[in-house]
This record gives C-alpha cells, sequence and structure tokens, in this order.
C-alpha cells in the first residue's frame, strides 16, 4: 500500500560523488592512452583529425565535377577530361574541417547514486575518456555539465596536452540539482552555434521526459549521441519491508511496502523506461549505448569505438 | 472443562481488554518506516498506480494479520487461565498430605529389619497416595514438626510432589498437630471434597488430639475447625521399646560457685524391663563412673550428682549407652543423649578504693571467684590508671573527680558531690529502707527491711539515663544502679562503718551483706543464677542477651554448624531449637563488635515424643480416623500445552505470511 505525502527535505547527500579527487590518477591515465592505441587500430585508415564533410572546397580528397564557370581557379581544371570530352570540367575536392565534439554530462543529484560507484563518477571517466580520444584525434572537444542548467563549460580545445584540463575540470565543477534535459539542451543550442557530435551522457531520469531534450539537439543539426549510464541496484534494488521512498532530486516521499511482486513489477518498468529510450534513438538514428556502473568504462569506451559511432 | 489458573477472573478480563487494545493500537499506529532514496521516484509511481487497483484487496490482508495476532494473543491469555478437561469430575479430590515430621519419626523402626526409620516409611506411604490420585486429585504436602510448613501448592503433578516428599527429613522437635490440622484446614476451605491424610506414628499428646472440632457450631476457640474435612490416618512405627533422658538440668551452688549438682530423669517408655548405663561427662571428660540403670516398665529414675567440682569446661552431656542384655537397647537414639551447660565464670578484677574497711575487705573474701588489689583514695587520686584494666572498681566513702572508664563496673558507697555517679537530691537521717525492687538481680535472696542507718543520702533516678531505684526510704532512692554502655554501677547512699567514720550502718553485721556483694559482683559479670542456658526443642524461647541495647538480630550457630539469624527485641533473643545440642548466640553492634554472646543447649525434653509407642488407630477429637481409600479413577487433560502449541503455530504462520508478503 503506498501514500503520496508532501515533498520531504531532501535526505542528506552522500557526498561520495562531491569527492573525485581520485577519479583521474595514474592508472586511469594509462587506461586512456590504452584506449588511443586501440582506437588508432581500430581505426587504422584515419589520420590527423581529418573530418570530411559535405562541403565542397580546398581539400585533398577529390569529389566530383563541374562545370567551369567564368572566374574559376584555372588549376582546378580538370585537363584529361577536356582532352576526352571537350568540355571545361572542373575538379572539386571534399573540403575538410576539424570536428567539435560536445560531451554533455548529467550531474544532477541522481547521477550522485551508485554502489560502489557512483553513476556521475562513471559518466565523468567515460566522458573524460571520449575527450581524450577525440583530443588525441585533434578534434575540438568541449565538456558541459548539465543538471537543471548548463553548469560551467570547458570551451573546445584540441591536442591530448589539454586532457589535464579536462581532468581539472571535472574534478572541480559543481554538481547537483534536477534533472532538466529540455531546458539545458535549448540553452546549449543556444550557445554553441557550430554543430558537431553532441554526447549525452545521463541517466535520463527526466520527470518531463527524455524526448524534447535530444529533439533540441536534432532539431539544431547536432548529431546526437545517447549514453545512458545507470546502476544496477536501480534496476533491481534488493529492498524488503516497509520503506519510504524518497525522491533524491524532488524530495517527494512515497511510503511502500515492498514485496516481491512489486519489485518485479518496477524491475519491468525500470527495463520499460530504458527500451523506450533506447527505442527513440533508434527510430531517429542515433548511436546510443546503455551501460551499468559495474562494466569497466574502458570496456564501454571499447564497444562504442567497435560500434563506430562515435569515431568515423 | 475448568479453569484452574492461578489468575482471578477478573484480572484476566482486565489483561485481554488491554492486551487486545495493545494490539489493535499497534496497528492502528503509523508505522516509521525506513527512509530510501530513490533516483527516479516517477517509476515507482507507475508501478504503485497499478498496484493500489487492489488497495481493498491489501487492507483485507492486512486485517489477516491483525485477526491472526488477536487470536494468538487470545490463545495465551487462555492457556493462562490453565483449561483442564475432567477437573470437574465431582469425585475430584483436595487432599492436605500432613507429613509427621517430628522427633519420634527418627525411630528405627520403620521396617522389621530396623533399617529404616519411620519418616522413611512414612515417605515412601506418602508417595504412594500421591502415586494413587485420579487426574482430577490435587494435593498439598505440609510437613508436621514443631511447625506445619507447607512444602508446595495444590498440584496434580506426582512426580514434583514426589521430589518434595523425598526432600522433607525429621526434626529434633515434637510435633504441633493442632497447628498443622489448622493450616491445613485453611488451605482446604472452600475448596470441593478436601480430605486430610496424616501419615504419622501418632505419637501425639492428648491434649492436642483433643482440641479439634467436627462441627463448627459450639466448637472452643482453641479447637481446630474440621467440620466438612474428611480426616484419614496412615500409621508407621511398630516398636515401643524406648528408654530416654526425658530431663537433664545443672545449676551452681548459689554459696559455692566452685562446685555445681546435675539432674537427669530417665523414663523407661517400653513394657519389658530396660537397663542402661548411664555416662556423664563434662566436656570430653567423665565426670563419674558410668552407673547401671535398671528400670522397670514404665519407670521413672530421678539421678541427682552433686558437689561435682567446676572445671574450665562448661558443657555437660549425659548419655544412656546400650547393654548387650534383652532390654538393652531401643530404636530411638535421640533421647539417650542430652545437653546442658554451666554458666561461664570468669575470675573478676576488682581495685578497692578504701581506708582498710574491713568490714568490706572480710565479705570480699567469701567470694573466691575474684582477683582483689587495694589502695587508698590517697593513692587512687594520685593515680587513677590503677583503674585500667580492672573488670570492678569499688570505692568506699570516697567519689573520685572523674569515673573510670568503662568497661570497669563501678560499686559506690557514700558517693558526694557533684561527681557522684548518681545526682544527690539530699540526706536523710536514720533512713528506714521500706522497699526494695526484688527483681533486681543485686536484691536477689537479700532481705533488707531492717537494716539500720545514721544517715543516707538521697539519689535522683533518671529512668531516660537508664537508672533505676534498687531500694527506697519511702520515696527517696538510697540504692540506685543503672547501665552505662556495657558497664553497670551500684551506688549505696551511705557509707560502710569504718574506723573514723561518724555514720555507721548495721549492713555487714548481716547475713544480707556478703550477698548483697555476690549479686553485685554476679550482675557485674553478667552472670545470672536463674539464667536458663538449657531449652527443650520445638519451642519458641525469649532469651536475656546480657548487655546488648539497640540490636535488632542475633546469629544463631546450631549444632550442625549452621547459622541463622534470629530477631533481638529489648535484649531478649528469640530462641527456637529444631536440632539437639549446643547453640551459640551472638548478637553483633552495627560496626560488628560483639555485644555479647551466650552458649545455650537444646533437649528433645518430650516424655510425648521420647514415648515412641505407635498408635496404628488415632482418635481425633473422639473421632476414630480410618485409612484412606484409593482414589477415584478420574481423567484430565490439561489443554494449555496444546494451546501454546497452537499459538506457535499460528505465530509461525503470521510470520511466514508476513515475510511472503502475504498480509502485507
Amino acid at each position: 500500500m503506498a501514500a503520496v505525502s508532501k515533498p520531504a527535505a531532501p535526505s542528506k547527500r552522500d557526498n561520495r560523488a562531491a569527492d573525485r579527487t581520485g577519479l583521474f590518477d595514474e592508472r586511469f591515465l594509462k587506461t586512456l592512452e590504452h584506449l588511443h592505441m586501440v582506437s588508432r587500430k581500430v581505426f587504422s585508415g584515419a589520420l590527423r583529425a581529418e573530418r570530411r564533410t559535405r562541403k565542397v572546397g580546398s581539400g585533398i580528397e577529390f569529389a566530383d565535377h563541374r562545370t567551369y564557370a567564368r572566374g574559376d581557379d584555372f588549376r582546378y581544371i580538370d585537363w584529361n577530361l577536356y582532352g576526352r570530352l571537350d568540355k571545361l570540367l572542373l575538379r572539386l575536392f571534399e573540403e575538410e574541417e576539424d570536428l567539435h565534439i560536445y560531451i554533455l554530462i548529467d550531474v544532477s543529484d541522481s547521477m550522485a547514486i551508485g554502489q560502489p560507484l557512483p553513476k556521475l563518477h562513471y559518466a565523468m571517466q567515460v566522458g573524460a575518456a571520449l575527450t581524450y580520444v577525440g583530443l588525441a584525434n585533434l578534434d575540438r572537444v568541449a565538456i558541459i555539465p548539465f543538471s537543471d542548467r548548463l553548469i560551467g563549460r570547458l570551451p573546445p580545445s584540441r591536442g591530448k596536452n589539454r586532457i589535464f584540463r579536462v581532468f581539472d575540470f571535472l574534478q572541480k565543477c559543481d554538481i547537483g540539482g534536477k534533472t532538466q534535459l529540455a531546458e539545458c539542451m535549448k540553452d546549449f543550442v543556444t550557445q554553441n552555434k557550430r554543430r558537431g557530435l553532441a554526447v549525452v551522457i545521463s541517466d535520463f531520469y527526466d520527470p518531463e521526459g527524455f524526448e524534447q531534450g535530444i529533439n533540441t539537439l536534432r532539431y539544431h543539426k547536432f548529431e546526437p549521441f545517447v549514453l545512458q549510464v545507470y546502476d544496477q541496484r536501480e534496476a533491481a534494488p534488493k529492498l524488503h519491508g516497509d520503506l519510504a521512498l524518497v525522491d533524491c532530486e524532488t524530495g517527494d516521499t512515497r511510503e511502500v511496502t515492498v514485496s516481491r511482486s512489486l519489485l518485479e513489477a518496477y524491475e519491468r518498468e525500470h527495463e520499460k523506461y530504458c527500451k523506450e529510450l533506447e527505442d527513440y534513438c533508434t527510430k531517429y538514428a542515433m548511436p546510443f549505448f546503455r551501460t551499468h556502473t559495474a562494466i569497466p568504462f574502458d570496456e564501454l569506451v571499447l564497444k562504442i569505438f567497435r560500434s563506430g559511432g562515435f569515431l568515423r | 472443562m475448568r479453569l484452574l489458573g492461578p489468575i482471578p477472573f477478573g484480572i484476566w478480563i482486565w489483561c485481554a481488554v488491554g492486551a487486545s487494545a495493545l494490539v489493535v493500537g499497534a496497528y492502528i499506529i503509523k508505522m516509521r518506516r525506513r527512509r530510501f532514496e530513490v533516483p527516479f521516484s516517477q517509476l515507482w509511481k507507475r508501478v504503485l498506480e497499478q498496484k493500489d487497483a487492489n488497495s481493498l484487496w491489501k487492507q483485507l490482508k492486512r486485517l489477516i494479520s491483525l485477526l491472526l495476532i488477536l487470536m494468538i494473543v487470545g490463545l495465551l491469555l487462555f492457556a493462562a487461565l490453565d483449561p483442564t478437561l475432567g477437573a470437574v469430575d465431582r469425585k475430584a479430590r483436595s487432599v492436605v498430605i500432613l507429613l509427621d515430621s517430628s522427633a519420634s519419626m527418627k525411630a528405627l523402626d520403620g521396617d522389621d529389619a530396623g533399617k529404616h526409620t519411620r519418616m522413611d516409611i512414612a515417605k515412601q506411604k506418602a508417595k504412594r497416595l500421591i502415586d494413587g490420585m485420579g487426574g482430577g486429585d490435587v494435593a498439598m504436602v505440609m510437613r508436621v514438626d514443631g511447625q506445619a510448613t507447607p512444602m508446595s501448592r495444590f498440584s496434580s503433578d506426582g512426580p514434583v510432589l514426589d521430589k518434595i516428599v523425598d526432600g522433607i527429613s525429621a526434626s529434633d522437635t515434637p510435633a504441633d498437630l493442632p497447628r498443622a490440622l489448622g493450616a491445613a484446614a485453611d488451605a482446604l476451605r472452600d475448596r470441593k471434597n478436601p480430605l486430610i491424610v496424616l501419615v504419622s506414628d501418632g505419637a501425639f499428646p492428648e491434649q492436642q488430639l483433643g482440641q479439634v472440632a467436627w462441627d463448627a457450631a459450639g466448637k472452643s476457640l482453641s479447637a481446630v475447625d474440621l467440620s466438612g474435612i474428611d480426616v484419614r490416618y496412615i500409621p508407621v512405627g511398630h516398636r515401643s521399646d524406648n528408654v530416654g533422658i526425658v530431663a537433664f538440668n545443672v545449676r551452681r551452688y548459689i554459696a559455692n560457685k566452685a562446685a555445681y549438682e546435675v539432674f537427669i530423669e530417665i523414663q523407661n517408655f517400653g513394657t519389658e524391663p530396660a537397663h542402661r548405663d548411664l555416662y556423664l561427662y563434662n566436656g570430653a571428660n567423665p565426670v563419674h563412673e558410668p552407673q547401671r540403670i535398671d528400670l522397670a516398665p514404665g519407670q521413672k529414675v530421678r539421678q541427682i550428682y552433686d558437689k561435682l567440682p567446676i572445671s574450665e569446661e562448661n558443657q555437660l552431656r549425659a548419655a544412656l549407652k546400650p547393654l548387650n542384655t534383652a532390654g538393652g537397647s531401643d530404636p530411638f537414639a535421640l533421647d539417650d543423649t542430652a545437653y546442658a551447660l554451666l554458666p561461664a565464670r570468669k575470675k573478676q578484677k576488682v581495685l578497692m578504693v578504701t581506708e582498710d574497711n574491713l568490714f568490706l575487705e572480710g565479705a570480699l573474701l567469701v567470694y573466691d571467684n575474684i582477683d582483689p588489689l587495694k589502695v587508698s583514695p590517697a593513692e587512687y587520686a594520685a593515680k587513677p590508671s590503677l583503674a585500667d584494666g580492672m573488670d570492678v572498681v569499688i570505692f568506699d566513702d570516697y567519689t573520685p573527680d572523674a569515673l573510670p572508664p568503662p568497661p570497669a563496673s563501678l560499686l559506690f558507697f557514700h558517693p558526694t558531690g557533684p561527681n557522684s555517679p548518681f545526682k544527690v537530691t539530699g540526706e536523710l537521717a536514720a533512713p528506714r529502707i521500706t522497699e526494695v525492687d526484688e527483681g533486681h538481680p543485686v536484691m536477689r535472696w537479700v532481705a533488707m527491711s531492717d537494716v539500720y542507718m545514721d544517715k543516707s543520702n538521697t539519689f535522683a533516678i533518671d529512668p531516660k539515663l537508664g537508672e533505676s531505684a534498687v531500694a527506697f526510704s519511702v520515696r527517696d532512692a538510697i540504692i540506685a544502679a543503672k547501665r552505662d554502655g556495657h558497664r553497670k554501677i551500684l551506688a549505696f547512699g551511705f557509707s560502710l562503718p569504718s574506723a573514723g567514720r561518724e555514720s555507721a550502718t548495721d549492713l555487714p553485721m548481716r547475713v544480707a551483706f556478703p550477698m548483697l556483694l555476690v549479686n553485685t559482683l554476679d550482675w557485674f559479670a553478667g552472670d545470672q543464677a536463674d539464667l536458663l542456658t538449657t531449652y527443650a526443642t520445638g519451642k519458641r524461647e525469649r532469651v536475656p542477651l546480657d548487655g546488648v541495647v539497640g540490636a535488632t538480630e542475633a546469629d544463631v550457630r546450631g549444632p550442625d554448624g549452621s547459622t541463622t539469624k534470629t530477631p533481638v527485641l529489648d535484649g531478649l533473643a528469640t530462641f527456637y531449637g529444631t536440632h539437639v545440642g549446643y547453640y551459640d548466640l551472638t548478637a553483633k553492634a552495627a560496626d560488628g563488635t560483639m555485644m555479647s554472646q551466650i552458649q545455650l543447649a537444646a533437649n528433645l525434653a518430650s516424655p510425648t515424643e521420647s514415648d515412641i509407642a505407635p498408635s496404628t488407630k488415632l482418635t481425633l477429637g473422639g473421632r476414630e480416623l480410618k485409612a484412606p481409600e484409593a482414589f477415584a479413577i478420574t481423567h484430565s487433560r490439561k489443554l494449555w500445552i496444546y494451546i501454546l502449541l497452537l499459538a506457535g503455530a499460528l505465530i509461525v504462520t503470521e510470520w511466514v505470511t508476513y515475510h511472503r508478503r502475504v498480509t502485507v
């Protein structure tokens, strides 16, 4: 039997999530280097931070021909074709430009939960790993933590020697607050005009839903990359007895008597919620990854690399 | 079915109401729940919205849980009422088994071989009686000796009652049958089919057997009301030949305290002539040669041994020893030995502060148990420490500036001035002693009525200070006494005649004078010639403890070495001997220092108990008691264990259904 009571004051926060001093240690750095090496093998054809765009410009990769127009540079006329076809055609090359990668990390209160590692730490490690690989590929990577607003911003930078700034930023950035994905994504697209890959690392526990936030990215020509992080105990909680369940973000309290059937119903509901997110991303061809914190973050990153969704 | 539980029904109802209220209250009050933080309560909300559709069923399940708990509580309370099936059988009886544990039950004639005492056989018969009880019968075991002691409550538990019977042993006291019958009748009041079964040798005095009334109407106050109660008798024992010491006393001569005489009375209770050797011991030493005693059936022999010399040992013991002839032994050994005590004598150190008073010194010469020292008043004034270590200081017509310190007792003749131990109120010329306190130890056997004296001081007596007047001249106290802590003070208002003294009295010329001094010194020493030191077992006696002030209890060390406490009131200790032999009574102050110690002897000294002839038929209040009939076969079944098992099963069910979330 359950009853809804007035929102209680959020309980005293477990400050394990706030303590991030040991998050990026020497071992973590070595793992990153390993990931970088592995990524280079996986994408052996890829060279520098060259990412072809649909722009046609001054690249070296041949793209197409077009008819010569007055004023075009004579150097790009394809004289061989002129000899065969007697037409002045101009050779077009794909323009190469730096990729902008935006790592959006959910730092709301719900991300502070997790055993043995808070989801936030896991998300930051994954975010840092992706950032490192991006920096090493000479992409421009920015990190933007968010909860009910955008909390700070690490401006886009490139070169893997920037990784220490990333660590410092992640260790010191503010955390906490409710999850409001829609508002945050709206702010994000407003502030970042340069399109690019938007990696959203979150549990997506937004009472108002995840769709609007992701759609905002899509509508503004960003490439959303959805990474859902959850804790196994969230999916299959080991609870029993009479409990007062307190929402860590809103403080809403619900009195429940936990039975086995209730737990099973909850597990089904959690799976259903995650499936909804996955189906949504599949429907709109967005890369989607779901992971729990018990999976080592480097394993997840490799999985992302192998799927080819992050680096192309 | 009958409810036999010890809880009154009214109290039970209150308990039931209270317990039910507690249970219901526990279900009504809001449960304090453990808080648990979840990341996304929306998911729980969705789940609970689906579950809430079944809320009515859930409430019902919770009601089932409440009903289960109420049933468990109800069953437990019902079990407390001890519901018993078959207990209402009309033939079921309430039995009090009076097991005679008096001294005569120690007689070794329980069986023909003489290996078992009557007590052994009585216990066997009592257990046989218990084993024969029907299912609805309940019994209480009561021990009967000088007191009546219930050893159990009414119970139908045979093994428990058997164990209680096994634990009973005979004492050395006579039986008090009326007291036991009264206690049994009280216990059986308002019970159906009451029955008293007396297991005994029937050795009771006729007077006790008559103190019974079978009809409540017209019974005397002293009679035990046995109306409506069936009394039965199971006899034990079969021999009646016994020779015992029925009296054993010793006293010191008044005139010669260095000697004493002994009185022994021996009786043959058998129907055949008997022969014994009589021994008398002082400590471990025989006092005289063993004397052969020949007794005709029923004959009583009195022996007096006089002028026996006193020794360091004060314990006397008389013993009858069997002879290897016909009639030379008997089965009852308890009365073959008797104990007595001579009051302890201590040689007193006496300091006389006098100027060569021949009367005083001459009178003290008759007393052989003192160690006198004489000093003049001038010598004493120069060195008062002469009194240190003395037991008694006598001041003859001299009053010191300060009284010698305790524990020395003081005897004054003609004290004067402000340092007098008693306040001097005036002086009488040619007074006559008109009244004496004959109860005071100093005045025992002393006649003072015609004593002449020229003059005498008179004393003011303050009873609050422990002072008392021993002799009066009309209303004025001229001899006064008081207790000052542990020491005693006696003062004569007049002086003894002596050379150079104006006043004179003819007291020293009288026989009373040395007696007066001896009495005084005995009183100082705490030696009371009439103090009884030999008591009968099974009787409550009041024993004076000399010099005990303020103590409320004393330690009693019995012949078997066990120590018990006994109350003390106004210096009198209560003594109740349960075994023959020597006892030590010790009164201690609050700080543990010993205030007084005396030794007592206890003997059976009961011709009734020594007359061990068993009565196969016992007539009580004119009605002959019959042997108990066999108990009717009745069945009873205690239900509480089954109820507890059912309650346990329900508790398990509730536990399982709760933890399996069936009733949640």
